[in-house]
């Protein structure tokens, strides 16, 4: 089973206020913490995006690039808006790394660093939690 | 004895130097009388900076004087961009300020607010959002995906003060027609603290690495064109980075004094120079950002999109 990790929804329990915006080192800080309370150490993960207004570099690269880093193997984003892919892809591509990302039409694709993710797409077909249909592109089988 | 700090007529990042130079000259335990009284306009960076210097001129010795501009269409106006809410704090003031209601028009995107935590970041992101996307987009051009560019660069702006100063600080944001420079529209984003400034944020990690070279002009260097900060950990230094790529993208200018030094990304629309060193010596740090309109290349000229 892949963990979800809904981050709007992480965002609202680990920060006081409400807020729909994931801006700020210490905000950041504290959704990854929360994040990693109950993710196993090199797992795959999904992590959806979906009701998060602005984020910023620095929440970028406190929560997905230190996730990436240090604790899952494979961390594939979905609910993606094009300025949080604005904000994401220079902060793991500055640091050699990458995520897969889930395109609204299903198709994966990876996102930072260019070298390690057709590793990530490998991992997730092997494991069949991805395959490749007609046309080349890849798509989740579950998840 | 008090020591009188004339606030320059037209107050702005170009004017600034003046100022700061009069604010170099006072010794400890001065008493200051920032005398605006002949001031005619005050662009968001001059105003964010006279409450830096208020702010420094406090912890220097007494509370400072402040007397208010005379022309009761610029007095109405600081009220209006939320400027004596914050100088009441500061300074002793002098003149007639009138009750004006902060923010109500819509070239004060966002009015002089604090910033102290990274809870005041949240909320001057997410009143940016409300109030300027759609001026962002309509009156600057800019493609509504950018507004939420606009959003992160004036976050990673405002952080500086709250993970480098060492003290609290301001944020203005206005949007105006620039005559002199451009004949454009522009929006500005100015921040200002009087902390302890990039030179002394990087010191410790940074300075063996210039030699004699360092002080704040390499400072400046090192932040805002190699993207390094104080923090070892390797995700650190992207926020100006990220400033950098949002300017670049809209050929937009940022500007970052701090103690005797100021670098600039400069754009083409600009002749300012990309750094100086040598300036008078001014407490914390100074960032400006401007986003210009947008404007359509066409054969044998340009047109406002």
């Amino acid at each position: 089973m892949i963990p979800h990790i809904m981050v709007h929804a992480v965002l609202q329990q680990a920060v006081a206020g409400f807020y729909t915006d994931l801006v700020t080192r210490p905000t950041g800080r504290a959704v990854r913490e929360n994040i990693e309370r109950d993710l196993p150490p090199a797992t795959i993960a999904v992590m959806d995006f979906t009701g998060v207004g602005c984020l910023d570099y620095s929440c970028a690269d406190e929560i997905v690039a230190k996730l990436v880093r240090d604790k899952v193997k494979v961390l594939l984003l979905r609910g993606l808006t094009d300025a949080h892919r604005e904000a994401i892809e220079p902060v793991l591509a500055g640091a050699g790394l990458a995520v897969l990302c889930e395109r609204a039409d299903g198709v994966l694709e990876g996102l930072g660093a260019s070298e390690p993710a057709p590793a990530l797409l490998d991992e997730l077909i092997e494991r069949r939690l991805a395959a490749r249909i007609p046309g080349g592109s890849i798509r989740l089988t579950a998840a | 004895m008090t020591r009188l700090i004339e606030v320059p007529t037209q107050f702005d990042d170009r004017s600034f130097d003046q100022f700061a130079a009069a604010y170099a000259q006072a010794a400890d335990g001065e008493r200051l009388l920032f005398d605006a009284h002949a001031a005619e306009w005050a662009s968001p960076y001059g105003l964010v900076s006279l409450l830096a210097a208020g702010e420094a001129a406090t912890r220097k010795g007494e509370r400072p004087l402040l007397t208010v501009p005379a022309n009761p269409d610029v007095v109405s106006y600081w009220a209006r961009a939320g400027f004596f809410r914050e100088a009441a704090e500061l300074f002793e003031v002098h003149g007639k300020v009138p009750r004006a209601k902060v923010a109500t028009e819509s070239e004060v995107l966002l009015p002089v607010t604090p910033v102290r935590a990274a809870e005041d970041v949240h909320a001057v992101v997410s009143t940016i959002q409300q109030r300027a996307s759609a001026i962002l987009s309509s009156e600057l051009g800019l493609d509504p995906k950018a507004t939420m560019g606009f959003a992160m660069a004036l976050s990673e702006s405002c952080q500086n003060i709250v993970e480098h100063a060492g003290t609290g600080g301001w944020v203005a944001v206005q949007a105006y027609n620039w005559r002199r420079k451009l004949a454009r529209r522009v929006v500005v984003i100015a921040v200002a603290d009087a902390g302890v400034g990039f030179r002394h944020s990087l010191e410790a990690t940074q300075a063996k690495r210039f030699g004699e070279r360092w002080g704040d002009a390499a400072a400046l260097e090192a932040a805002l064109v190699q993207g390094v900060s104080r923090f070892r950990d390797p995700g650190r230094g992207q926020g100006l980075a990220g400033i950098r790529r949002y300017v670049a993208r809209w050929e937009g200018k940022v500007a970052i004094r701090s103690g005797t030094a100021r670098i600039a990304i400069v754009p083409r629309w600009d002749d300012d120079v990309p750094l100086k060193e040598g300036l008078p010596a001014f407490p914390g740090s100074q960032v400006l950002l401007i986003i210009p309109e947008q404007v359509a290349e066409k054969a044998g000229g340009s047109s406002k999109r």
